[in-house]
């Protein structure tokens, strides 16, 4: 398999999300020891939730010992998006057998599903030999780009942590910033409908008000009752 | 979490009832994923030990604007972290002498 073209071509377009990757993991792997985690419990959680924003989400409360129910419904909320993209993704592997399937589920990530998506659709429109001979080739191109990010996301988060141990205290307020400075960014760069931006704003400025309400579960209240007005509004204007 | 986040991937591989997935709720969870994310921005920049971060929260609000300016502009998310984080630290370091 890791010979085969369609996995080497998934490496090749796997390029622009290693450099995504390295950024953002490095952050994570800053922020989780700016927040009191230990360096193998972060590098556990990117290999086994692999999910920037929802352990972006959880580091926080994490370190500060929140409710375990807290850190699983956020994450748990944020994660959701993966059902449309998996769900985007599955007509593509139709015929492949089940157990690579289970296999390859993990690799699914908002930053590696694009390309491979993108892809699939074009090659769709061409005409192929065999079904089968496809969708085990679009599985092979996945796995090419999907794992050799994954190992980047997690190599990333160690080094970001270890890197983190060895800044003095002085800069202790860039390590505080780096990963939700970052964060925002990215947003700001994909967030290009009104919608999207108008609760994002009014995000940021309901989540202090809702934590302070409520330390665990406010600013999860405040940013369900916010997607759920913009997506309404947005919706209702769509009707008009 | 690992658990529930591997489930709502593999779920829509395995069942063909989950693949039609309609775009309205797609697009429901794009706003609550953006909603979390933004807020969880808001609280790890605003809010420590449980308490608004009053001295803090008008220079890194300062450094916010600039740094999500400028990604936008450049379109580049790395430039506005860079640029964001050294204004954080530049203005912490001015209101510490």
């Amino acid at each position: 398999m890791l010979s085969s073209t369609p996995f080497r071509e998934g490496v090749r377009a796997a390029i622009p999300v290693w450099i995504a990757f390295t950024t953002s993991s490095f952050a994570l792997g800053v922020a989780a020891k700016a927040n009191g985690l230990h360096w193998g419990e972060i590098v556990l959680m990117s290999a086994l939730v692999y999910a920037g924003p929802a352990q972006f989400a959880v580091v926080g409360p994490l370190g500060a010992g929140a409710p375990p129910l807290q850190v699983l419904l956020a994450g748990f909320l944020i994660n959701l998006r993966f059902l449309p993209m998996s769900a985007a993704l599955a007509p593509y592997f139709r015929r492949v057998a089940r157990g690579k399937l289970i296999a390859a589920s993990h690799f699914i990530s908002a930053s590696s599903f694009v390309i491979p998506y993108m892809r699939f659709q074009r090659e769709s429109q061409k005409p192929r030999a065999k079904e089968a001979d496809n969708d085990e080739s679009n599985l092979q191109f996945f796995l090419g780009l999907s794992m050799t990010s994954f190992s980047v996301w997690v190599v990333g988060t160690g080094v970001g942590y270890w890197a983190a141990l060895h800044v003095p205290a002085e800069f202790e307020e860039a390590i505080k910033f780096v990963l939700p400075g970052y964060f925002a960014c990215l947003l700001a760069t994909e967030a290009r409908e009104w919608s999207i931006r108008a609760v994002c704003i009014a995000s940021l400025l309901i989540a202090v008000p809702g934590s302070l309400w409520n330390p665990n579960w406010g600013w999860i209240v405040t940013a369900l009752v916010i997607a759920t007005l913009g997506w309404g509004v947005q919706q209702w204007m769509q009707r008009e | 979490m690992a658990l529930a986040t591997y489930l709502l991937r593999v779920i829509p591989q395995l069942i063909a009832a989950v693949q039609n997935f309609p775009a309205a709720a797609d697009r429901y969870l794009k706003y609550v994923a953006y909603a979390l994310v933004v807020s969880t921005v808001s609280i790890s920049l605003f809010v420590t030990g449980g308490r608004f971060d009053s001295p803090a929260a008008p220079r890194r609000l300062i450094a916010l604007a600039i740094a999500v300016a400028i990604a936008t502009i450049t379109r580049n998310a790395l430039a506005g972290m860079l640029t964001g984080t050294a204004i954080a630290l530049l203005l912490s370091w001015f209101a510490a002498s």
